[in-house]
């Protein structure tokens, strides 16, 4: 009806102008006022480019696709598929899933293993995701692509630096007084080695559209279309940091992952910023976006005013992603997205804002290959996140953001990225499409404390007081995978997949400690603990110490810069005995072993860069992890503690004790299938020859597609 | 008819400038300010939200050809989102356009008093013409013109167009008023002889409301009498602009154009 009215109402004013028009043609141009113009213009100027790059589309088509079947000459013939469709659900556990399904919650999962193939998936050692994901991709072990955790260590100074990606600015600045204007735009440089197979793909004429897989940052150019998921920093470089704006005095310091920021009254209005990245003109300050806040207790809401904008939000509601801009001088500065939310507006006004966001419609840095396809999905969807962790943990850990404040966030991610995939999948009608939805990963670690029934940061809640966020998590994926069924054709191949299973994470164990209490690792004299990142470690007596999830790391002499181990037998004499001691490690309070198995990386990864690979690979036990202490490189009095934070499940454990799952909407033919079987296996469906550095092997897949 | 308030306040303001600027200058006054008034009655006439999700869905099924090129069922299939988006894009422009249209078509018609017209010259001839209602009434017709224009030649009678024409030369500048008496009735005429920017009407009608507001600046003629239309051929202005001889709505129309990108710029507006 209101359309009706508004279409009666728009014909009306039309048919008056029109005889308006007709009825007195006196000068005719008189009447193309600017208004006008605008219309016919914009709406003429689009349509004119359109008509442009169809008639070169259409035009050039022919050649093109030639050149493609040429290029697709030796594989088309021998393609078993027309197109197939890789949905990563990271962390998907198949114990989970088993149980789910086996209880009729997940249908479509059930109609995927009734029907064609489910099964475990064997992850890599470590299981963790970039290193999972980067053999998913290259179909190498990490000794091949060299991601080996999260982070890698500086052998000089043993602090650690992000392994996927290093950002450095411009090698060359112009100096004009106190600024230092760079010349050019920052540096990145991707650690991660080895070949993604959608690049084999795309060389061979098959067209590739690859939604936020882990470790695609920065985005390598092939042809086909890519946005970069997982390492994808912030605008300030880093993984991710919150910012919490408090009239509250100054509390904690966050342990990791946010910054407070004071929110100051001056009359009716408060005033407050954005910390933002470093000023590009070398000045050494941090740039700030400020902005101001108007608060209406009576209603429960404040309006914050920002770049001229003025965003209303109730208590408990997050903004849509908003624009930032950091200003410099001369014209220089950064521009973001981010998003509001509020936590409270009374006794303490509480602002939380998410990591700046790097904007995918205007990006800084490039998060996607060609960058015209980030924009090109802003256009369409509209604004989303692009850090690679998007989903702030660190917040709901620091109790920031409450469980349903953190859940609205992932799930609001989750919508998007689902748009995306649905996007491309229809954007590729044949060829390979891929999407990794983070999301299981996230919602599972953050949740895990109300599956597992004696959880520490848990038990104050009765089973009825448990929320059952991770069957509702399953369920929600079930019914997406259902949306994909629906959608693909029977000649589509569908594989489901994860990186690794997951596991509780209710004990920590500080293997620093540890090594400190057993005599390889030393601090300095007087010292009984140290800081992060060994601050208080004496190198010169230290054998041993780890850093990251699961490496351990001898002090080697002649690669360590303080190094005393020697290379060789000696080496090797410390890295078994080390073995010997900790498998099986018990933890005193439970009786049970914390670490299951320890891995000799010369025994686990073959390839060219294994110098960079840890030592050894220690295997937790269900249940345990690295203390958040011993990832920093801190040493601490105890071995073992409770987890009694938010992040409460883990899969940084034995990789044995954590295989992610395989779905097919095919059968499957593989004996014991591993997560690097995945690419060879696309490579040989779609016709191509197997390179010989693959450590995958191909799976038989009974294609009803010829 | 109607007349501004004001007169172009601008050519007194820049009386010092030669004749032929004058009318450039008023020009690209009128444009900016107009274009400024134009983007801000936009932004509050139209739905900013919805004109932004339009354009937004134009720019990325335009981005989709050229992404999947490869793919040609994408690609027709983007292109007739694009034709769709622009339809809605129209759409929503169509109402706010309406808006800023109609007092715009207004100000057009006064505006064009003043600068789509030249007066006539001091010293120049000019012709002035009589429509009748037919041509019995040719001879009887009387020209009175006030001691400053002098008929120069004698009348022309066209009775098959029912009209009368005489060749008139002003011999000094000012505003003059002649009559042209038939069947004993008479009907005047403003005739402005000027060298620079002044509020002309090309013609007198008898004719209805809408074709006096858009044609002439003079009340109307007896409705009764014998005279349907008294007209003067003042020249057309044409205004040097980048080396070119512009008619003045263009320039308006393109310069209003360039103030409205420059000012929706400016203040983030849509459209």
């Amino acid at each position: 009806m209101k359309w009706n009215r508004s279409y009666k109402r728009n014909a009306t004013a039309l048919l008056f102008l029109i005889m308006l028009l007709v009825l007195f043609p006196v000068r005719s141009e008189a009447y193309a006022g600017p208004g006008a113009g605008f219309a016919v213009l914009s709406s003429f100027w689009t349509l004119f480019l359109a008509f442009l790059y169809s008639l070169y589309a259409l035009v050039t088509w022919p050649l093109r696709h030639v050149l493609r079947l040429l290029r697709r000459r030796t594989s088309k013939g021998k393609s078993q598929v027309k197109r197939v469709v890789v949905v990563g659900f990271d962390g998907m556990d198949p114990e989970l899933a088993s149980r789910f399904m086996d209880e009729g919650k997940l249908p479509h999962f059930a109609q995927l293993r009734s029907m064609g193939a489910f099964s475990r998936l064997a992850t890599t050692f470590p299981a963790i995701s970039p290193v999972a994901w980067s053999t998913f991709q290259t179909g190498v072990n990490p000794g091949k692509h060299n991601i080996y955790d999260f982070l890698g260590r500086d052998l000089r100074s043993y602090l650690p630096f992000l392994s996927s990606a290093e950002i450095t600015g411009p090698k060359r600045h112009l100096r004009i007084g106190k600024y230092s204007l760079p010349l050019g735009k920052p540096i990145i440089r991707g650690m991660r080695r080895g070949t993604p197979f959608w690049h084999l793909l795309a060389k061979a004429g098959v067209p590739c559209s690859v939604i936020r897989v882990p470790v695609t940052f920065p985005p390598e150019k092939f042809s086909g279309v890519l946005l970069s998921g997982m390492c994808v920093p912030d605008l300030k470089g880093s993984q991710g940091t919150f910012c919490l704006c408090s009239t509250r005095s100054a509390g904690d310091k966050f342990r990791e992952g946010g910054v407070r920021v004071p929110i100051e009254r001056n009359g009716a209005k408060f005033y407050s910023y954005i910390p933002g990245p470093e000023d590009p003109l070398g000045t050494g300050k941090e740039l700030r976006a400020n902005f101001a806040i108007r608060t209406d207790s009576e209603d429960g809401s404040a309006r914050i005013e920002m770049n001229g904008e003025k965003i209303t939000l109730r208590v408990g509601e997050y903004s849509d992603w908003k624009s930032v801009k950091f200003k410099s001088g001369l014209g220089f500065g950064a521009r973001g997205i981010c998003r509001f939310y509020l936590k409270s507006i009374s006794p303490e006004l509480e602002i939380y804002v998410t990591p700046v966001n790097i904007d995918p419609g205007r990006p800084d840095l490039p998060v996607s290959h060609p960058v015209t396809y980030s924009i090109y999905l802003a256009k369409l969807l509209g604004s989303y996140a692009t850090l690679g962790l998007a989903e702030d943990t660190w917040a709901l850990n620091e109790q920031v953001l409450d469980d349903d404040a953190f859940l609205a966030q992932c799930y609001s991610n989750h919508e998007d990225r689902e748009r995306m995939f649905f996007d491309a999948l229809e954007k590729t009608p044949q060829g390979f499409c891929a999407c990794v939805f983070d999301t299981t990963d996230r919602v599972q670690h953050m949740f895990w404390r109300y599956l597992d029934g004696d959880h520490p940061a848990a038990r104050d809640l009765t089973r009825n007081q448990r929320p059952e966020i991770i069957q509702d998590l399953y369920r929600r994926m079930d019914a997406l995978i259902g949306r994909v069924i629906e959608q693909i054709d029977k000649d589509s191949l569908l594989l489901v997949i994860s990186d690794h299973g997951f596991k509780s994470f209710a004990r920590c164990v500080n293997l620093n400690a540890w090594l400190h209490q057993n005599g390889y690792l030393a601090l300095k004299e007087g010292k009984s603990e140290s800081g992060d990142w060994f601050e208080d470690v004496d190198w010169s007596r230290t054998r041993a110490y780890t850093m990251g999830l699961n490496g351990l790391y001898l002090n080697l002499r002649g690669r360590e810069r303080h190094g005393i181990v020697s290379p060789g037998a000696e080496g090797q004499s410390l890295k078994d005995e080390l073995r010997t001691k900790l498998t099986g490690l018990t933890d005193p309070q439970s009786g049970t072993a914390s670490i299951t198995g320890v891995f000799d990386c010369d025994g686990i990864y073959r390839g060219p860069y294994l110098d960079n690979a840890p030592d050894l690979i220690v295997g937790y036990g269900g249940g345990y992890r690295a203390s958040w202490d011993s990832v920093m490189g801190k040493v601490t009095a105890n071995i073992f503690e409770d987890n009694l934070k938010a992040w409460s499940g883990d899969h940084c454990v034995d990789p044995r004790l954590v295989p992610g799952v395989l779905f097919s909407n095919q059968k499957i033919a593989a004996d014991r299938p591993q997560i690097a079987d995945v690419a060879p296996t696309l490579l040989k469906l779609f016709g191509l020859d197997l390179p010989s550095y693959l450590d995958g092997r191909p799976w038989t897949v009974s294609s009803r597609a010829a | 008819m109607f007349s501004l308030s004001i007169s172009p306040s601008v050519s007194g303001s820049v009386a010092f400038l030669s004749p032929s600027v004058a009318p450039l200058i008023d020009v690209i006054v009128i444009s900016v300010i107009v274009g400024f008034l134009m983007v801000i009655v936009f932004r509050y006439t139209s739905d900013q939200k919805a004109i932004r999700r339009a354009k937004d869905r134009l720019k990325a099924n335009l981005l989709a050809v050229r992404l999947f090129q490869d793919q040609l069922s994408v690609v027709l299939r983007s292109y007739v989102r694009i034709l769709r988006a622009t339809g809605g894009y129209l759409r929503l422009a169509f109402t706010p356009f309406l808006i800023v249209s109609i007092p715009i078509l207004f100000l057009i018609v006064q505006l064009d008093r003043y600068l789509g017209w030249m007066p006539v010259e001091a010293h120049r001839a000019f012709l002035l013409e009589a429509q009748l209602d037919n041509s019995a009434n040719l001879d009887g017709i009387v020209l009175q013109l006030p001691p400053e224009l002098v008929s120069t030649a004698p009348a022309v009678h066209v009775p098959a167009e029912n009209m009368i024409a005489w060749r008139v030369v002003a011999n000094r500048e000012g505003r003059y008023k002649v009559a042209i008496v038939a069947d004993g009735q008479a009907s005047s005429k403003q005739v402005v002889v000027s060298g620079g920017v002044s509020r002309i009407s090309p013609v007198r009608l008898r004719g209805t409301f809408w074709a006096r507001m858009f044609e002439s600046g003079e009340s109307a003629l007896a409705p009764s009498g014998p005279i349907r239309s008294i007209s003067i051929n003042y020249p057309s202005r044409e205004i040097t602009f980048l080396g070119g001889q512009w008619n003045w709505i263009a320039l308006f129309f393109v310069l209003s154009l360039v103030a409205g990108f420059f000012f929706k710029t400016v203040f983030g507006i849509q459209i």
